[in-house]
C-alpha cells in the first residue's frame, strides 16, 4: 500500500468531511500522537504527474487549510506503508510542532511586481547624459571614450538598482505592518522589481489586501500581482541537516525543465 | 475581459506550481519511495515571466493596468 501525502496538521481527530484527492482518492488523517499526516492511499504508485495532479494536491492542502493549521508538503510525495510513514511522523515530530506553532492562524500571500525595466533605465541614460554634457571634456580620445563608457554602464547599473531599492522599500513598510515574517527577493530579472512572499495572521489578512490596494494605484506602470492566501509553503523551516528532511535535487535539469513546461502548459504560449 | 480571465488563470497556474513542486516540506530518505522534485524557483520565474509578455503578444493587446487579483 501506497501512502500519497499531503499535509502535515495540528490535529490527530479524523477529517468530518469527506474530502477526495489525487485521482479521486478518499483523503484521510494519520494520527501520530497530537498531529496527523493527510494522505489517501493507493495500490499503486501514483506516476502521473499532470496539471490536474498537482491542482488536486494544493487544493487539499487549502481545503486543509481552512479548518487546521498545515504544513503542505511537496507534489509527490509517497510513503511505502503505514509504518514507515509513522517512522518519519517520529523522526520528524518536534520539527513539524515547532512548525505548526509558528504558523498557527497565519497565511501566506504572494505579490510579485513588474516594472518597466526599460523606461526605467532610459530614464536613467538620458539624465546621465545630461549631467556629462554639462561636464563635457574636451579631450574625445578612444581611451577616454572607453573609460567614459565604462563608468556610463556603472552608473546605470548603480542608479537602477538603487531606484529597486527605494521602490522595494516603499511598498514593504505597507506590506510588513501587517505581516509576521516576509521573504523578499530584488530584481530576479530586470523586469521583476520584487517577488515576496508574506506571512500574515488571520484577522490581518483584510489589512494586508487594503496595503496592497493602496500601493497599486498610484504605480499605474507597474504590474503587480497578488495571490493568496496560500498554506505557508514558503514559511516551512525544517534542519537541512536531517537524515530524512533533505533537499533532493537529484534530477537531471533537462528532465525538471520538461517536466515543468509540460505541467505548466509553456509548449502552447 | 476574456483575456484578462486566461491571463489571471495562467499565472495562478504558475503560481500554484512555484510552491507546490517547489516549496513546503520536503522529505527524502530511505522511507520515501519517490519525491518529484522540479527546480522551478527560478526557472519557474522565468516562465512566469515569458508566459504573460508572449500572451500580451499574441494577443496583441498589451496589459495596461495592474494585473487581476487570481481568482
Amino acid at each position: 500500500m501506497k501512502l500519497y501525502l499531503y499535509g502535515i496538521i495540528d490535529s490527530s481527530d479524523q477529517i468530518n468531511e469527506p474530502i477526495y484527492g489525487l485521482e479521486g482518492a478518499c483523503v484521510c488523517n494519520i494520527p501520530y500522537c497530537d498531529i496527523g499526516a493527510v494522505v489517501s492511499e493507493f495500490t499503486e504508485p501514483v506516476q502521473n504527474n499532470t496539471k490536474g495532479n498537482v491542482l488536486a494536491h494544493e487544493e487539499i492542502a487549502e481545503r486543509l487549510m481552512e479548518h487546521f493549521t498545515v504544513l503542505p508538503v511537496r507534489f509527490h510525495t509517497v510513503f511505502d506503508g503505514r509504518d514507515n510513514l509513522l517512522s518519519m511522523m517520529q523522526s520528524c515530530y518536534k520539527d513539524f510542532k515547532d512548525n505548526l506553532a509558528r504558523l498557527h492562524n497565519k497565511l501566506e500571500f504572494g505579490i510579485k511586481v513588474i516594472w518597466p525595466a526599460d523606461k526605467i533605465k532610459e530614464h536613467i541614460i538620458n539624465t546621465c547624459k545630461k549631467s556629462s554634457q554639462k561636464m563635457s571634456i574636451s579631450d574625445d580620445s578612444s581611451n577616454k571614450r572607453f573609460m567614459r563608457d565604462k563608468f556610463e554602464k556603472y552608473k546605470l547599473d548603480e542608479e537602477f538598482q538603487a531606484k529597486a531599492d527605494k521602490f522595494i522599500n516603499i511598498m514593504d513598510i505597507f506590506f510588513s505592518k501587517f505581516a509576521a515574517e516576509k521573504k523578499l527577493k530584488k530584481l530576479k530579472t530586470e523586469d521583476l522589481l520584487l517577488d515576496a512572499v508574506y506571512l500574515v495572521e488571520k484577522d490581518k489578512q483584510d489589512d494586508f489586501r487594503e496595503a496592497f490596494e493602496h500601493i497599486k494605484g498610484p504605480h499605474t506602470s507597474f504590474k503587480f500581482l497578488f495571490s493568496g492566501p496560500w498554506p505557508a509553503y514558503n514559511f516551512v523551516i525544517l534542519p537541512k541537516n536531517s537524515d530524512l528532511l533533505k533537499d533532493s535535487r537529484q534530477e537531471d535539469l533537462f528532465d525538471k525543465v520538461v517536466q515543468y513546461q509540460e505541467l505548466a502548459g509553456a509548449e502552447k504560449i | 475581459m476574456h483575456d484578462v480571465a486566461i491571463k489571471s488563470k495562467e499565472v495562478t497556474l504558475l503560481e500554484v506550481l512555484d510552491r507546490v513542486l517547489n516549496k513546503g516540506v520536503v522529505i527524502s530518505g530511505d522511507v520515501v519511495i519517490s519525491v518529484a522534485d522540479v527546480d522551478l524557483i527560478y526557472l519557474g520565474l522565468k516562465v512566469l515571466l515569458s508566459s504573460v509578455e508572449t500572451m500580451e503578444k499574441y494577443r496583441g493587446a498589451p496589459i495596461t493596468g495592474p494585473m487581476q487579483e487570481p481568482t
